[in-house]
């Protein structure tokens, strides 16, 4: 939300439910600041003969747009969340079988593909399919000064200059994921690299916490 | 995907319980499940909860030219997206037949109803109107979708503000909301549509029905009415027969309902109205339930930027160092280009003692890779073991390894160091 | 169901895949993550809920909510042979268990014990009702000394099928009795025991 070098950036305030949805077998929503999307997952279930793997799960993300129909965006930004989730989930686990992730935007206020990257996985949390690790989406934009802004708002986003978003693994803080738009040197993609794995920390202690709350009550 | 199949089992259960007057979730026969009303961050957008069913509508506006016959109206636009989200058995990209049925009936409730004054959506007769679009999306099917949506859309409607309009001469200006407030659309009526399934040849009635009670019904009556006691639209499917007095029946039963949610529609645009005047915050985040343990949310965090500077260089000075001098373009002819010497044809005989050195190189960065990768390997095996609940914490640098070969690597000559580079940020790639 | 097995060897613990929930320990050595799955991963040995959804040949293909439909053999009652064939219907439920189960072949169900005993197996729920609720709940409610179970016991009598796969049947004396042991089952997932127990009585002193 704010800029670096003057004071500390922020992480806009986000939260998350999970479990909203009677049908699907995972569900959530989470929120960064304004922005907001709900996750539903299913699987994994049966899958199509098409469609079938012989050694793994078929993995289908869907990116449902608040407005209209899915544009090539949104079909890019499918594949960002999919590659990404694919990385996370143990597929072979579950070969010849069908996952599903439905994103729907709710609303959207800027750093929206970090926001699908941190709805999915508390989705696929909630469905409690096994994952190698956990994943945090993190925007970052440059402004025009050169200043790094984490998180921005869609305003933001507009003034920037360069926008890049990671998906950050929880076991060492890797870049899992990376989509950048616009031009920066190779020292301010390396500054934005270290200040999203920082601020991966803030979410992965979050979801910890968000699953501590949740089954605090069937220990 | 397949839905879960209904077993013997249910429908006997259902169809004893409902000769007992008895609900699966405890209603009684004319209930409705509860219903909850929120709002998005921006105009036009509106949540409905009806019991586990959940809808989204979105009201959007467009300047468009009209209708060659009607020049003076706008033109209402109605979507229904049956998202997978809300059940298995929905597909995207497919219009299958309850997608059509329910636009229609929307369709018929909301545009045939005249419900909206499409005159005053009028810019520029003849040349520009406002085209207003309602998106409906079902997030969780759990029965009776054709209220939930009219209810969301209704209201959604009602919330709805489209920018002002100036018009000098010519020109149309829209104005944005900062500069002039938005105006809502004018609206005469708000049809509300009320579903009524019939069961046993329709002995027997219930309204709201949920998943399993549409599953196992004979027919369905929808009803979509203003508060006014007007009579919308009225849909009956499934091919049973009414009797006259059955349809009255349910006409004054829904006449009761909608009365009652068009107040609860009215005081929820009215809280609405209240907490934007007051400049409170609105939309999905103030909506989201903070009792329930199944939800959490943080305040603005910020972030300890200290050593992100550090860190930054340090990642920078890890990597090796780019080669300071890009090699220019060799022009072998007219019309070719090349970069770099390291790709001149090798076919040639007098150059074999090279090819030799290069394949030399190969294997030595072949045989570092393998070791890389074994190390990696070892690391991730620590890894695991550690690794209970939390899949965190682990501070380990992947660049370490590679920097150290780096180092060994720093006393070839300039063109192998390019062939490192490259071989590097390839595995890096990789990983 | 286990996530984890571990090994005996005190040195050597294998863990994963997929670690998030409660981590539940029974003596000696047995280690398992609890979570409040939906879908159902077939697992052998497990007695599960399923519906007859085709009759194709000699088997029976039936739903147990799994990625997969599973297969039961006309063979596999208690006393059928050739000739004398169950009968089952299209839509009918069975308590079965799975004998093979793994993540590369078709689930396979079975309606008698090694012995060819039936022994609580078999075609059922010619009333009663059939729900789903969280694998949690599921394990919670088949836990030996399991709490819940206890604390329905004493409002009135009922039978209950439960299946490791989600889903429960119970069947009271009266269909009101049936739905209200119903809709607190399913309240039970997100609730402590004294929350529980609060409930409980109150629903037999008949205030709700």
């Amino acid at each position: 939300m704010e800029v670096c070098g003057s004071s500390n950036p922020t992480l806009r305030e986000f939260g998350s439910e999970q479990n909203l949805l009677s049908r699907p077998d995972g569900s959530s929503s989470f929120v960064q600041g304004d922005t907001s999307v709900l996750a539903g997952v299913y699987g994994p279930a049966e899958v199509k003969v098409s469609k079938e793997i012989y050694d793994r799960a078929t993995l289908e993300v869907v990116i449902q747009t608040k407005v209209g129909l899915p544009s090539v965006k949104e079909r890019a930004r499918e594949q960002c969340v999919r590659e990404t989730c694919e990385a996370a989930l143990l597929s072979t686990l579950n070969p010849r079988s069908s996952l599903t992730l439905i994103l729907q935007v709710v609303h959207d206020d800027g750093s929206l593909l970090a926001c699908f990257l941190n709805a999915a996985c508390m989705a696929l949390m909630d469905a409690g399919l096994p994952m190698s690790c956990l994943f945090a989406g993190v925007t970052c934009a440059i402004d025009g000064d050169g200043r790094i802004i984490i998180d921005p708002s869609a305003v933001q986003e507009k003034e920037s200059r360069a926008l890049m978003t990671f998906a950050i693994d929880s076991k060492e803080r890797r870049v899992m994921m990376s989509s950048t738009k616009g031009s920066f040197t190779v020292h301010e993609l390396h500054q934005c690299v270290a200040i999203s794995q920082k601020a991966s920390d803030n979410i992965f202690e979050f979801y910890r916490e968000s699953v501590r709350r949740r089954y605090s009550k069937s220990v | 995907m397949r839905d879960t199949p209904l077993s013997n089992c249910e429908r006997d259960f259902i169809l004893k319980a409902i000769e007992e007057k008895r609900r699966l979730d405890g209603r009684q026969t004319y209930d409705y499940r509860n219903i909850k009303i929120s709002f998005g961050t921006d105009y036009g957008c509106c949540f409905v909860d009806l019991g586990k069913t959940r809808v989204m509508a979105q009201v959007s506006c467009e300047l468009i030219t009209p209708k060659e016959n009607r020049p003076n109206d706008g033109i209402m636009f109605f979507n229904i997206e049956l998202s997978p989200m809300a059940s298995p058995a929905f597909e995207t990209g497919r219009q299958s037949e309850l997608m059509v049925k329910l636009n229609r009936q929307l369709e018929r409730c909301l545009r045939n109803s005249k419900c909206i004054d499409t005159e005053s959506l009028c810019v520029v007769s003849g040349e520009k109107v406002w085209q207003i679009r309602v998106d409906v999306h079902l997030l969780n099917h759990d029965g009776n979708l054709m209220d939930a949506t009219s209810i969301a859309a209704i209201t959604a409607l009602c919330h709805f503000r489209r920018p002002d309009v100036g018009i000098q001469g010519e020109d149309v200006t829209v104005y944005s909301t900062e500069e002039r407030d938005p105006i809502p659309l004018s609206i005469y009526h708000m049809p509300i549509s009320v579903s009524f399934s019939f069961f046993q040849q329709g002995t027997y009635l219930l309204v709201d029905p949920c998943d399993r009670e549409e599953r196992v019904m004979d027919g369905l009556l929808m009803i979509a009415m203003n508060k006014h006691r007007e009579i919308c639209s009225i849909q009956s499917s499934g091919g049973i027969m009414l009797l006259k007095d059955q349809v009255l029946r349910c006409s004054k039963i829904a006449s009761v309902k909608v009365s009652e949610i068009t107040e609860l529609i009215n005081r929820a645009l009215e809280n609405d109205k209240k907490v934007r005047k007051a400049g409170g915050r609105c939309g999905f985040a103030e909506s989201m339930p903070q009792e329930r343990i199944t939800a959490l949310k943080t305040h603005v965090s910020p972030l300890e930027m200290t050593d992100v500077e550090e860190k930054a260089n340090e990642i920078v000075l890890r990597a090796e160092a780019p080669p300071q001098t890009v090699p220019s373009p060799v022009l072998p002819g007219p019309g070719t280009g090349q970069v770099g010497e390291g790709l001149q044809s090798s076919w040639g005989l007098e150059e074999e003692e090279e090819e030799e050195e290069e394949e030399e190189e190969e294997e030595e960065e072949q045989q570092h890779k393998a070791e890389e990768e074994v190390t990696c390997v070892a690391e991730e095996k620590r890894g695991v073991d550690v690794v209970l609940i939390s899949d965190s914490d682990s501070e380990e640098e992947e660049v370490v390894i590679l920097n150290q070969k780096a180092l060994t690597k720093n006393a070839t000559s300039s063109n192998q160091q390019m062939a490192v580079d490259s071989k590097l940020k390839r595995q890096r790639e990789r990983q | 169901m286990p996530e984890s097995i571990t090994d005996s060897k005190p040195e050597k613990v294998v863990c994963g895949p997929g670690l998030r929930g409660i981590l539940r320990h029974k003596q000696p050595n047995l280690y398992w993550i609890d979570s409040q799955q939906r879908r159902y991963v077939p697992s052998k040995g497990e007695n599960v809920i399923g519906v007859v959804t085709a009759k194709s040949g000699d088997i029976f293909k039936v739903d147990i909510g799994g990625s997969e439909q599973a297969s039961l053999s006309y063979l596999a009652f208690e006393g059928a042979t050739k000739r004398n064939r169950p009968n089952v219907q299209v839509g009918d439920l069975v308590y079965s268990q799975l004998i093979v189960a793994n993540k590369d072949m078709e689930p396979e169900l079975v309606c008698i014990d090694s012995c060819g005993r039936a022994n609580g197996l078999g075609v059922f729920g010619a009333d009663g009702l059939l729900f789903k609720v969280s694998l949690g709940l599921v394990r919670r409610l088949l836990a030996p000394q399991s709490e819940i179970a206890k604390d329905l016991e004493k409002m009135f009598p009922f039978e209950m099928v439960v299946g490791m796969n989600g889903r429960v049947w119970v069947k009271a004396k009266t269909i009101q009795q049936t739905l209200i042991v119903a809709n607190l089952l399913e309240s039970c997932e997100n609730m402590t025991a004294q929350q529980r127990q609060t409930l409980f009585r109150r629903v037999a002193d008949g205030s709700i």
